[in-house]
């Protein structure tokens, strides 16, 4: 199994990657570059999981590729968002939440 | 619906398989763009080109690693594995294609059988009727019964228990008159939306709309046969029992009726008296159960028989609600003997398919021992014992699959054969046999049991070698004369016994029903069945349809060449009335309850039909309504009743409903009624003319010559008196056909079968010989060289033969002697199944095979050569 970003939590990834292809299809370059701008730089997925991952998602049927042009006039892969990853996302975060505010519960009170 | 996602999951990986390498490419252009795309953005950064392009790469890291990553959650390993295994064996298969095709040639004959069998018993028992949701539909049996009057079913349909009510039935016959000739359609009265409620699909047109009195739907055979498939059929008129009625529609050809079992009405009218009976069939509203259903109906019969009670019976008493197809509907339809006679086909034809998973499995065995070297080297080169074991289970996999896939083809032939048989049944059976999802799975189903059966001895005989051993010897050994394949082969023959001593039997049957007497004469006598129209002869027109009687047998009488002629209410052995009940004579005032068969027929019948009067004398032409009632009885029932007296002169008071005493006039001989193989039963006739009797006009016919001369003459007579009438004439000799035919299905069934697993068995064993043969040609050669004399060589093949045709046929025998009683269910009584000459005979055509099957294999051996046989040394 290929390793995760140190920097990202487990399991995040899948999520992060839904997320930035939410409001449009990117191609997997653009995935990276966006988290990386999105997260202030802190988050740097490794291309050696990128890929790996996306093929996951496309198993599962989260995601859909299709060929088109990139900003820079070349041909690239695009991943789009289907209804099935929508739901996937919505779950994840909302389960991302509810633990993201229980650790911070305990941090604050315990 | 995690189920969904998984099929979801397995389809994008099946698809992915078969684009592995275009996904190849594309991955690698994927990441090539990613390198570049980075190597661009450092380069809009200030890093010089090639430098940008090397840091680029350094920091994605291994391409490969990346690629090889990617593809890894789409794979299925065991599929790929699976795929690489099949595609060795095919690649195995065509290095011998003498084993593949006769491997595969055994499979197809074992599973054919039983795809034939399976099918015809699934489209027959349990027929899936051309309906929408037919699993919502259900079948009403008032009071147990298959029938009940029009006015219940408008009750139901008032009730708007269901959602739908269909009426339907099948036992009715109408007269088409075309042009000037009169012809008889089998016909089903319909009630109003009866195929809207039952959405049943249509070839074309449409069906009976509510309140339609007049027009008719056709079957796809009717239209094909009856109106040459006229495509402009739609809103003729026809003449149906003298009304005219409009085609409105015609159902496709592979209709299968609501009523199931093959029947399947020529033409479908609507239901127009309130007094015709109806089977029911409704449509659940959706949430409704069975047991939901059948509440809801008996409340409302309890309701009906409250409102319009019937004198006779409860409505509610017995009401049941099955589905229309399942064991349910089969139970209440079929005799039990029927259905039990098509287990018993399954089972001898899952016995077949046993004969050639055998077959098969000893050639796997054969070729795993020429094998065990190429096994053994790619043991010790490191392949896995399961791997082993699959690769060979892929093997026999591949076998079963074609196999089947032929035994599929083997069925589509038969089955259409089978269904352009015109069965002689005196009811509109049209089977529509055609493969369906059954058929694919149970056929799935044989394959995989059959791989398993064929592969599994083999594959775990290859894993008991000791590899070195294997290597040193090589393929050079020689087998011991008691192996599996050897006892493999017994065990076929045994099985073939039993196939074979079942055959002999039901054709033994067949030839005891052919040769059996009816007990009257077939030979010199033919039958006319005239139908008229109802409505002509209706009322007091009653007298007519006597007058026409009268007339019809005047006029047959003087034909040349006819004897005599006679009406009956009842043809013997095509169609029977039993009654039941109490009798007494003016000799003891204690009732007898007895059984028998009635029929009421005219002057002349006994002598027409060729029944001896032993004792007084035959209907007269005095013996008629207003006269005094009189009775002829067959032998058994005088002797039933006056034991040795002479009956004649006596009466008989027989309580029905009501009372009726009848003087007996005269006593006929014994005589068959409804089957051949019937114990004797009892009779009595009543004389025709003291009944008001239905438009069903059955003349019985004696000849001077052949019947069949006549039949054109006896068919003009009858049309002249009422061209109106739909007239069907033949020799009495083709009216035993109803009778025989149970006999004949199952001789021509269960005699194919025997002959399929005696030829698999023998097929086994030449194989089997062959390859000893084969594996021996040193020990012979050694033999032949030290002075052994042809005749020794032959031999010593024959031993072997005989020691296993032996072996089978002792263990054959003493299993068809135990597993062979229960077929008495199916036979004549009197007919043995324990027929020590009919085991004999068993064993000689056994005894036949093998020697032909040992003949090849003998003659190869003496042709062996000892200097060539031993050069291997």
């Amino acid at each position: 199994m290929p390793e995760e970003s140190p920097q990202l939590l487990p399991g995040t990834l899948y999520m992060l990657i839904l997320r930035t292809l939410a409001a449009a299809p990117l191609h997997g370059y653009a995935i990276a570059r966006r988290i990386k701008q999105c997260s202030a730089d802190v988050l740097d997925v490794e291309e050696g999981s990128l890929y790996p991952a996306l093929n996951r998602m496309l198993v599962k049927g989260w995601l859909r590729a299709e060929w088109g042009i990139s900003d820079t006039n070349r041909r690239a892969r695009f991943y789009r968002l289907t209804n099935e990853g929508r739901k996937q996302l919505a779950a994840e975060t909302s389960e991302f939440n509810k633990l993201v505010s229980a650790i911070q519960l305990v941090l604050k009170t315990a | 619906m995690s189920n969904m996602k998984f099929i979801r999951e397995f389809y994008l990986r099946l698809w992915w398989l078969f684009s592995r390498s275009r996904f190849r490419s594309e991955l690698a252009d994927e990441i090539e763009f990613h390198v570049e795309s980075r190597a661009e953005e450092l380069e809009q950064g200030g890093v010089a080109r090639l430098e940008a392009l090397a840091r680029a790469r350094r920091e994605f890291g291994s391409k490969l690693k990346a690629a090889e990553d990617s593809s890894g959650p789409w794979q299925m390993r065991w599929l790929e594995n699976l795929f690489s295994d099949l595609r060795y064996a095919a690649r195995a298969f065509r290095r011998s294609p003498g084993f593949a095709v006769t491997a595969i040639f055994c499979l197809a004959l074992g599973i054919g059988a039983n795809a034939v069998i399976f099918n015809i018993t699934t489209n027959f028992l349990f027929s899936q009727p051309s309906c929408r949701d037919a699993s919502s539909l259900i079948a009403i049996w008032e009071g147990g019964n298959s029938a009940l009057p029009v006015t219940d079913y408008k009750f139901l349909l008032d009730s708007h228990i269901f959602d739908g009510v269909a009426g339907l039935n099948v036992e009715r016959e109408v007269n088409w008159r075309d042009g000037d000739r009169t012809s008889r359609f089998y016909a089903g009265l319909v009630t109003d939306d009866f195929f809207t409620a039952l959405g049943i699909p249509f070839r074309m047109g449409r069906g009976i709309a509510p309140g339609e009195k007049n027009t008719a739907v056709l079957s796809y055979n009717a239209w094909h046969s009856k109106f040459a498939a006229d495509p402009a059929i739609l809103g003729r008129a026809l003449m149906l029992e003298g009304r005219l009625y409009i085609v409105t529609g015609v159902l496709p050809a592979n209709h299968r009726s609501i009523f199931g079992f093959g029947v399947s009405p020529d033409v479908y009218i609507p239901v127009t008296h309130d007094d015709d009976y109806v089977q029911l069939y409704a449509r659940m509203p959706k949430g409704m159960t069975l047991p939901m259903a059948t509440a809801r109906v008996q409340s409302l019969f309890a309701q009906l028989d409250r409102i319009h009670p019937y004198e006779a019976w409860k409505r509610n008493s017995g009401t049941r609600v099955t589905h229309v197809t399942g064991f349910d509907l089969l139970n209440q339809m079929m005799p039990s003997v029927v259905t039990a006679f098509f287990a018993m086909l399954m089972i001898v034809a899952g016995l077949v398919l046993l004969i050639a998973c055998a077959n098969v499995g000893s050639l796997l065995l054969a070729r795993a021992s020429t094998r065990s070297h190429e096994l053994a080297i790619r043991l010790s080169l490191g392949a896995s014992r399961g791997r082993i074991v699959r690769h060979l289970l892929a093997e026999s996999l591949l076998l079963a699959v074609i196999g089947s896939m032929a035994g599929l083809l083997i069925d589509a032939v038969c089955v259409n054969l089978i269904g352009k048989l015109d069965l002689p049944v005196p009811v509109p059976v049209h089977l529509v046999i055609s493969p369906d999802w059954r058929l694919w799975w149970y056929s799935l189903a044989l394959a995989l049991t059959s791989a398993l059966l064929c592969g599994l001895l083999p594959a775990l005989k290859s894993l008991r070698k000791d590899v070195s051993d294997t290597m040193k010897q090589g393929e050079r050994q020689t087998p011991r004369a008691w192996n599996i394949r050897s006892l493999l082969v017994a065990a076929q023959l045994a099985v073939s016994i039993i196939l074979l001593a079942t055959a002999l039997l039901f054709v033994h049957n067949l030839l005891r029903v052919t040769s059996m007497d009816p007990g009257f004469d077939i030979h010199h006598t033919s039958w006319a069945y005239m139908r008229l129209v109802p409505d002509r002869y209706a009322g007091t027109n009653q007298t007519n349809q006597m007058a026409l009687v009268h007339e019809a047998l005047e006029q047959l009488r003087a034909l040349p060449g006819v004897e005599s002629a006679a009406i009956t209410r009842r043809v013997p052995l095509n169609d029977n009335c039993v009654t039941g009940a109490p009798v007494t004579t003016d000799l003891s005032p204690t009732a007898i309850h007895v059984q028998y068969e009635c029929n009421n027929v005219g002057p002349e019948y006994f002598h027409t039909i060729g029944i001896p009067i032993l004792l007084g004398r035959e209907f007269a032409a005095t013996d008629r309504k207003g006269s005094q009632q009189v009775a002829i009885v067959n032998e058994s029932f005088a002797h039933a009743l006056f034991e040795k007296s002479n009956p004649v002169g006596h009466v008989i008071t027989i309580k029905l409903q009501e009372q009726t005493s009848m003087l007996i006039v005269g006593v006929a001989k014994d005589s068959k009624y409804f089957t051949l193989g019937e114990k004797q039963r009892l009779a009595v006739y009543q004389p025709y003319f003291a009944f008001n009797e239905p438009v069903n006009l059955h003349f019985l016919i004696r000849t001077a010559g052949s019947p069949t001369s006549l039949t054109k003459e006896v068919a003009a007579v009858l049309g002249r008196l009422d061209p109106t009438a739909a007239i069907e004439t033949k020799p009495m000799n083709q009216a035993l056909a109803l009778a025989l035919l149970p006999s004949r299905i199952g001789a021509v069934m269960l005699g194919a079968m025997g002959i399929l697993g005696l030829a698999l068995a023998a097929i086994g064993l030449y194989g089997l010989l062959l390859y000893s043969v084969s594996r021996r040609t040193r020990e012979i050669g050694l033999r032949v060289a030290l002075g052994a004399t042809p005749p020794a060589v032959l031999r010593l093949i024959c031993r072997h033969s005989l020691a296993l045709v032996g072996l089978g046929t002792l263990v054959g025998l003493a299993l068809a002697a135990f597993a062979m009683q229960p077929l008495a269910l199916f036979l004549v009584p009197g007919l043995s199944t324990f027929d020590p000459s009919a085991f004999l005979s068993v064993v000689g055509v056994l005894a036949v095979v093998a020697l032909l099957a040992t003949l090849a294999p003998g003659f190869r051996a003496l042709r062996v050569d000892p200097i060539t046989a031993l050069r291997y040394e």
